[in-house]
C-alpha cells in the first residue's frame, strides 16, 4: 500500500445471513482528500461506514487504515474505540449526541476519552487529574470556537437545532484528535443557510486541521461542491468513481438514481435533487 | 492571605508539619479503649532517647526528619520535566457549565456542614435503645449499600439484581480472616476486623470483576438475569458448604471492631453509638468520592455509555472497561458494608443474604432517584426509617411480611408520577424528558439495535 493512502479497502464483502450488504467493494482514500460516497437508499453506504469504524465485521476482504505515513492498522476485527484511538472519528446519520449532557460536556468527553483510566485519581482529585481536566477544558473551548458553538456551551445538546447538532457531532469527533473524519449525511435535516455553513466548516476541518474527510451525502449540490472525488454505490457494489464532473456524466450513475438512461433529463434534475434517507440500514 | 495559603510555600510547610505529626504519632506510646487518645497526647509531650545518643523533645527530631523528606521531595520534583501550562478556561464558559448550586460555594458548603452536624447529633437525641440499634443496622448500612448500588444502576445504567452477593462476600470474608468460620483463616492468622476491611473489599471487588468481564457484554434484561443467578449461587453456596461457611447456622463469633494503628487503640463493643459514628464517617467519605466520580470523566463516560453505547465507542470510550469499573466499585462498597455488618452484629447467617435483600436495596435507589447521590441517601433514610417503624410497632394490625407489598406499591406509584425518583439526578431527568419527547437512543440501546 502506498504511503499517501489513508484508507485502502480491498474486496470487502459484508453479509447479514443471506442478505449481501456490501459486495466485493474496493475503494481508497488519499491522505488529506475530501472523498464522498453516494448512492440510492439501501446501496450499502452506512454499512460501509460501519465496516470502516469497526461496528460491523465484514466476512471477506481487507481494510487498511494508515493514520500517519508508514503506520497502518488492519480495521477488520478491531473494536470501534480502538479504531478511534488509531485516528478514525465519525458522525452518525441520525445525529447521536448524549442528549442528557450539555454541548460542553459532549465535546469534553471526546477530548478526554484517551487520557488514561483515572477512577482512583478522580475519586481523590489528585494533581494529575486536575491537570487532565484543565487541558480537556482548553481543548473543548478551542473546538467549540472552531465550530461556532461557544455561545451554546451550556445548552442541552438535544435542544440544539439540527444544524447545531451536526456541528456538535463534528466537534465531538474532532476532540478525539482524528486523522480522518467520517460524516454520515451531515446535511440531513438542515436548512439551506445551515448547509452553506456546514460546507464551509467541513472544508475548514480539512484545510486548518489537516483531517481527511469521508462523506456520505444525498444532497447533490453539497456533494458536488465539496468532494474532490466520489464513489457511487448501488446494491452493495461500486458502480462508478471519479471527479464530480465525471460522475455527472456517467450513465450508470444516472440510471441507478433515476432508473432511466435519458441523460439529458437527468442532468437538469441532478443539481437540485435531495433524496431523503429513510432506511436505517442506509 | 488566601493567595498566601494556597501558595507553594504554605503547602510545603503544611505538608512538613503533617508528616511530623504523623511520624510522631506512629512512633509514640499506645492508647487504650477507655482513653483512645492518651497515646496521642503522650506522643507530643514526652521526651525520648534517640538511637541511645541524646534525649530531647520528640517533636524536634521528627520535625528535622520531616524537613529532610520534604527537601528530597522538592529535589525530585525539580528534576522531573515540567508540564506545559494550559490556557485557562474562559470565565464565561466556566461559569456556564456549572449549576446555580455549584456556583454558590458558601451556601453549598454550609448546607453540607449543617447536614453533617445534624447527623452527628442525631444519636444524642435518639435515646431509645431500639432506635439507636436500628440507626446502624437498618439505616446507616443501607445508605452505604444504596450508595454503592447507585454507582452500578444509576451511573452506569446496569441492572444488578444480585447485589446482595457482594454484601455476603464482604461479610463472610470478614468472618473468614478473623477466624470465625469453620474454614481456617489464611495462613492461620486471626486478624482484627479492621484489617478485614481492605481484604474484604479486595475480595468483593475481584469477584465483581470476575463476574463482570464475561457478563457485562450482555445488555438490559440478560444482565439482570445473570446477576440474579449469581446472587442465588452465592446464597446456596453459603447454605450448603457447611464445612467452609458453617451452613445454615452461619457463624456467631465474628469479633468486634478494633482500631489499632500507631498509638490510637479503640475497641468497638456492644453499644450501637460508636458503630453509628464509624459508619457515618464512611458514609461521608463515600459521598465525597462518589460525587467526585460523578463529575469526573469517569462519570461522564458512564452517562455516555448509558445513553448511546455505539456513539460512546465511536469517540474512543471502551464500554466494557467502564462497566466493569462500575461493577467493581459497587461490589467494593457492598463488601465494605458486609464488613461493617459482620463486625457489628457478630453474627452471620445465609438467611440475611436473600434475593429480597437485593430488591430492597434496588427499591431504595429507584425511590430516591437513580444516579442522584443526595436522592439515594434521602430515599434510603425515608424508606428504611418508615419500614423499621412499621416492622417494630406494627400499627393498625400491620403484618411485617406485608412490608414488601407496600414497598412495591410505593414503587409503582413513583414510576407513574415521579419516574426519575424523589430527588432526580439532573442527567437522568433530562434523559427521561428526552425519551418522552421521542429524542435520544435509550430504546435502541435496550433492544440492542445498531445503526
Amino acid at each position: 500500500m502506498s504511503d499517501d493512502l489513508i484508507f485502502d479497502v480491498q474486496n470487502v464483502t459484508l453479509r447479514f445471513g443471506g442478505v449481501v450488504s456490501l459486495n466485493d467493494v474496493s475503494l481508497h482514500q488519499k491522505r488529506g482528500e475530501i472523498l464522498a460516497v453516494i448512492g440510492p437508499n439501501g446501496a450499502g453506504k452506512t454499512s460501509l461506514f460501519n465496516s470502516l469504524t469497526g461496528v460491523y465485521r465484514p466476512q471477506e476482504g481487507s481494510i487498511t487504515f494508515s493514520g500517519e505515513p508508514g503506520r497502518s492498522v488492519s480495521v477488520i476485527g478491531r473494536k470501534p474505540h480502538k479504531l478511534n484511538a488509531a485516528g478514525i472519528a465519525r458522525t452518525f446519520q441520525a445525529s447521536r449526541m448524549f442528549s442528557a449532557l450539555t454541548t460542553y460536556e459532549n465535546v469534553k468527553i471526546g477530548a478526554e476519552s484517551h487520557k488514561g483510566l483515572g477512577a482512583v485519581g478522580a475519586m481523590i482529585g489528585g494533581p494529575a487529574t486536575r491537570r487532565g481536566e484543565k487541558s480537556s477544558d482548553a481543548r473543548t473551548v478551542e473546538l467549540l470556537d472552531f465550530v461556532g458553538l461557544r455561545g451554546e456551551a451550556n445548552t442541552l445538546s438535544a435542544s440544539l437545532s439540527y444544524g447545531a447538532r451536526r456541528r456538535l457531532e463534528i466537534a465531538r469527533g474532532l476532540a478525539t484528535s482524528p486523522k480522518v473524519l467520517l460524516l454520515d449525511e451531515p446535511a440531513a435535516g438542515t436548512n439551506p443557510a445551515e448547509k452553506l455553513e456546514l460546507t464551509d466548516l467541513i472544508r475548514k476541518v480539512r484545510d486548518e486541521m489537516g483531517v481527511s474527510i469521508l462523506l456520505i451525502e444525498h444532497d447533490m449540490k453539497l456533494v458536488m461542491s465539496l468532494a474532490e472525488r466520489l464513489y457511487v454505490l448501488n446494491f452493495g457494489g461500486v458502480i462508478a468513481q471519479g471527479t464530480p464532473d465525471e460522475i455527472r456524466a456517467n450513465d450508470a450513475v444516472v440510471e441507478a438514481y433515476l432508473g432511466s438512461t435519458d441523460t439529458g433529463e437527468a442532468e437538469k434534475k441532478d443539481d437540485s435533487q435531495v433524496v431523503e434517507e429513510t432506511d436505517a440500514q442506509g | 492571605m488566601r493567595q498566601y495559603l494556597q501558595g507553594p510555600l504554605a503547602r510545603r510547610v503544611g505538608i512538613t508539619a503533617g508528616v511530623t505529626v504523623l511520624l510522631m504519632v506512629m512512633t509514640g506510646p499506645s492508647g487504650s479503649t477507655s482513653q483512645p487518645t492518651a497515646g496521642f497526647v503522650g506522643s507530643f509531650s514526652e521526651r525520648s532517647s534517640f538511637f541511645g545518643l541524646f534525649v530531647t523533645q520528640r517533636w524536634l527530631v521528627w520535625f528535622g526528619l520531616a524537613l529532610i523528606v520534604s527537601g528530597l521531595i522538592k529535589l525530585v520534583k525539580g528534576l522531573r520535566a515540567k508540564y506545559p501550562d494550559v490556557a485557562a478556561i474562559p470565565a464565561e464558559v466556566a461559569s456556564a457549565v456549572k449549576s446555580p448550586f455549584q456556583k454558590m460555594r458558601s451556601l453549598r458548603y454550609s448546607t453540607y456542614g449543617v447536614l453533617i452536624i445534624l447527623a452527628v447529633l442525631l444519636p444524642i437525641f435518639v435515646t431509645d435503645g431500639f432506635w439507636q440499634q436500628s440507626l446502624v443496622e437498618q439505616v446507616a448500612i443501607f445508605v452505604l449499600l444504596a450508595l454503592g448500588l447507585n454507582v452500578v444502576v444509576g451511573f452506569a445504567g446496569l441492572l444488578d439484581l444480585g447485589f446482595v452477593a457482594f454484601y455476603a462476600i464482604g461479610a463472610y470474608a470478614t468472618a473468614w480472616v478473623t477466624g470465625a468460620l469453620p474454614a481456617a483463616p489464611p495462613f492461620g492468622v486471626h486478624l482484627d476486623p479492621f484489617w478485614a476491611i481492605p481484604i474484604a473489599i479486595a475480595i468483593a471487588m475481584v469477584s465483581g470483576i470476575l463476574l463482570g468481564i464475561p457478563t457485562l457484554r450482555l445488555r438490559g434484561d440478560y444482565l439482570a438475569i445473570v446477576t440474579l443467578g449469581f446472587g442465588e449461587i452465592v446464597t446456596i453456596f453459603l447454605n450448603n458448604e457447611y464445612k467452609v461457611t458453617g451452613g445454615s447456622t452461619g457463624s456467631g463469633q465474628v469479633p468486634h471492631f478494633v482500631f489499632h494503628v500507631g498509638p490510637v487503640k479503640y475497641i468497638w463493643g456492644l453499644a450501637p453509638r460508636p458503630y453509628y459514628y464509624l459508619t457515618l464517617g464512611f458514609v461521608v467519605l463515600f459521598l465525597i468520592i462518589f460525587s467526585r466520580l460523578e463529575h469526573s470523566r469517569v462519570g461522564r463516560s458512564w452517562t455516555a455509555i448509558r445513553e448511546d453505547e455505539v456513539a460512546a465507542e465511536s469517540i474512543g470510550i471502551n464500554p466494557l472497561k467502564y462497566k466493569v469499573m462500575a461493577f467493581a466499585i459497587g461490589a467494593a462498597s457492598a463488601g465494605f458494608a458486609g464488613v461493617m455488618t459482620a463486625a457489628q452484629t457478630n453474627f452471620l447467617s445465609p438467611q440475611t443474604f436473600l434475593l429480597s435483600f437485593s430488591i430492597n436495596i434496588l427499591a431504595l435507589v429507584i425511590f430516591g432517584g437513580m444516579g442522584s447521590i443526595i436522592g439515594v441517601v434521602v430515599g434510603a433514610l425515608l424508606v428504611q426509617v418508615v419500614s423499621t417503624w412499621l416492622d417494630h410497632y406494627a400499627p393498625y394490625g400491620f403484618q411485617s411480611q406485608d412490608l414488601y407489598m407496600y414497598l412495591g406499591a410505593i414503587l409503582v406509584v413513583m414510576m407513574i408520577f415521579r419516574p426519575a425518583g424523589l430527588i432526580p439526578a439532573r442527567r437522568r431527568k433530562r434523559e427521561i424528558a428526552m425519551s418522552e419527547a421521542g429524542e435520544g437512543h435509550m430504546d435502541e440501546l435496550l433492544t440492542g439495535d445498531t445503526p
